[in-house]
Order: C-alpha cells, then sequence, then structure tokens
C-alpha cells in the first residue's frame, strides 16, 4: 500500500503531543522511543517507524509498563517500558486521546448529552452541525 | 520512515462493515502516468484511501490529511477537480494530489468532508463540549459520566416522547439510511451479502 513517506515525516516534526525516551520491544526485537502526534505515533527523534492507534488496546503491564495491541491480531503485544507509573499513566491517557474515533465517539456523547439538557445541538454555533462525521447514526460498535 | 502497514491495513479492514465519513469515486492523476485513473476513495477520519476497486481487500494507497489544504483547482483539463496538498517536510515542498470528482455535487461534498477532516480538529473541538457538558451536570446536581469506551449506549437512548424528540428521532434515522442508500452497488454477490450486513448494522443502531 502505497503512502508518502514525506507525509510521515511532516506530521512527526509536529509539535507532539507525547514525546519521550520509553524503552519498546516489538513482537520482534527492536527499540525505539516513542513521540505520539494524533492517531499515528511516530517513534521519534529518528523516526523509523509510525502506529496507526485505532482499534487498538492499551493495557497496562507490571511493573511500570503498558502494551498496545491491535483487535485484529491481539496476542501480538508491543511493550513500553516507562520510569514510572505516573509516566505510564500519561502515556496510556494520550493514547486513548490519540484515536480519532475515541475523539469522535466522545464528541458525539458530548453533543448528545448536552442537546438532551438543553435542548440546543452544541454544534450550531460552529455550523458543523450537518457533517456527517458527527452523526449519531455515525456510530458503529 | 516506515508506516506500520500492518496496524494501519487492520484498522481499514476492521471498519469495511461500517459507514465511512464519505466514500464514492474520484479520478486521481497518476505520478509517473499522469493520466487521470478512476479510483474509490474512502475517507475514514483523517485518512483517506484509495483504491482500484470498490471491493478490494487491500487500498492502493493512503493519504494522511493532518494539517492539508483543500482547494479547488480551476484550469485543469479535468472540470471538478481539486488539489489536496499535504504540509511540507524539511527541505521539500508538499506533496499535491490532484483530484477531480465526477460532477459539481460531488466536488462540493468532498471538498467539505475533506476540509474537516483532521485529528486536531477533534482536539479543538473537544474541549469546550466537555467543559460545557461537566457545567450543566454541576448546575443540575447531576454526576457527569464518561464516554463510552464502545457505542453500546446507543440502546440506552431514552425513547423520544415529544415531537421535536421525535422529529430529530426520526431525523436520525432517516440520515443513517441517507448513508446506507448512497453507499455504492457492489458486484452482484457483494451487494447481497453488504445488504445483509448494513441491514444488521442498522438494527443494532
Amino acid at each position: 500500500m502505497r503512502y508518502n513517506e514525506k507525509e510521515l515525516q511532516a506530521l512527526s516534526r509536529q509539535p507532539a503531543e507525547l514525546a519521550a525516551e520509553l524503552g519498546m520491544r516489538g513482537p520482534k526485537k527492536g527499540s525505539g522511543e516513542p513521540a505520539l502526534t494524533g492517531p499515528l505515533a511516530p517513534l521519534c527523534p529518528q523516526p523509523v517507524g509510525a502506529l496507526l492507534l485505532e482499534r487498538c488496546r492499551v493495557t497496562q503491564e507490571e511493573p511500570s509498563g503498558f502494551s498496545i495491541s491491535f483487535m485484529e491480531d491481539p496476542e501480538r503485544k508491543y511493550h513500553f517500558q516507562c520510569c514510572s507509573e505516573e509516566q505510564c499513566q500519561e502515556w496510556m491517557g494520550a493514547l486513548r486521546r490519540a484515536s480519532y474515533e475515541f475523539m469522535r465517539r466522545s464528541l458525539i456523547f458530548y453533543r448528545n448529552e448536552i442537546q438532551k439538557m438543553t435542548g440546543k445541538d452544541p454544534l450550531e454555533q460552529f455550523g458543523i452541525s450537518e457533517e456527517a462525521r458527527f452523526q449519531l447514526g455515525g456510530l458503529k460498535a | 520512515m516506515k508506516l506500520h502497514q500492518k496496524s494501519v491495513l487492520s484498522f481499514f479492514r476492521g471498519c469495511r462493515t461500517q459507514a465511512p465519513d464519505r466514500e464514492g469515486i474520484l479520478l486521481k492523476k497518476g505520478t509517473r502516468n499522469t493520466s487521470y485513473q478512476r479510483r474509490w476513495f474512502i475517507l475514514r477520519g483523517n485518512l483517506l484511501f484509495y483504491l482500484e476497486n470498490q471491493a478490494d481487500h487491500t487500498p492502493l494507497g493512503l493519504i494522511l490529511l493532518e494539517n492539508c489544504q483543500v482547494e479547488p483547482r480551476l484550469g485543469a483539463t479535468e472540470p471538478y477537480a481539486f488539489t489536496i496538498l499535504t504540509p511540507r517536510a524539511e527541505g521539500t515542498g508538499g506533496r499535491a494530489y490532484k483530484l477531480a470528482a465526477e460532477n459539481q455535487e460531488e466536488l462540493g461534498a468532498w471538498l467539505w468532508a475533506l476540509a474537516g477532516a483532521s485529528w486536531r480538529r477533534l482536539v479543538v473541538l473537544l474541549p469546550p463540549l466537555e467543559a460545557r457538558y461537566r457545567e450543566l451536570c454541576q448546575a443540575a446536581g447531576q454526576e457527569p459520566s464518561s464516554p463510552p469506551e464502545d457505542c453500546s449506549f446507543l440502546a440506552t437512548l431514552s425513547i423520544p416522547s415529544s415531537f421535536q424528540e421525535l422529529h430529530e428521532h426520526f431525523g436520525k434515522e432517516i440520515r443513517v439510511l441517507q448513508v446506507v442508500r448512497r453507499r455504492p452497488q457492489a458486484s452482484a454477490n457483494g451487494s447481497s451479502r453488504s445488504q445483509t450486513q448494513e441491514q444488521q448494522e442498522l438494527n443494532s443502531c
């Protein structure tokens, strides 16, 4: 599947949501220093790769690490080692927010709740209430 | 820099039965062969996939829509042409994907869909909504809940009672059906299977 490597590089040059040196162990041997910029998480500072963080599960791994596995292949885990429990929680939270689908679901959830409570659609003021991506019907399990 | 194709492909395939944000035929100007090729495009989140054929298991390619500029392109050989301009990486300019829609309506719809496709936009939109929700909960003396991990909460939406609620409720249903109806006709075998899947999706909505 073709993709533009320069697009990925440009992405990795953007201010990162979170950047740190974490020990990483993929299903195969290797190491990297992850940084997060949205749903694609380039591994920085010399980006060697990027992972798409959708349909993935982030699990805490004792003592202060976490793993990422993808729904289609839950046994293959990418392990990350943090230097503290706190850093671990920070990363796990950031990874969750990095998912486009998570953000979209949250947005639709709050929109729906606000509409129920006030009778008004909060997206109307932005002029985006008709966008297909924000419709309740677009939500799937 | 390598893209971890496995995670991208598994996302692409895992979402196949779910309605994307937009999909349809667009003409794409090739790089080596500079004629326009008909491709099936699927927009999901901030990822724009293109396939040789609608039913293909593996996309031909992927365009990442963060910090892109999407503009109509006048004076192109094709009418209804537009460009997706990707951001610059160091030293080099961004890449311009030259595309064209099949008619004015499609052009307008794609421009609109692509313009709002970035993840960063959600990052900006979400906090004020969350704050407003918490504010409202506090005023009502209600415990705020968190967005669900999945979509099962749709089953717990209260049954609409007033006309306004009914109007909105059915409006949403119609939108879902519009999405489904707009989905293209696949091959004879494909379409009967996907119709069953669509029916299941609608039932679970």
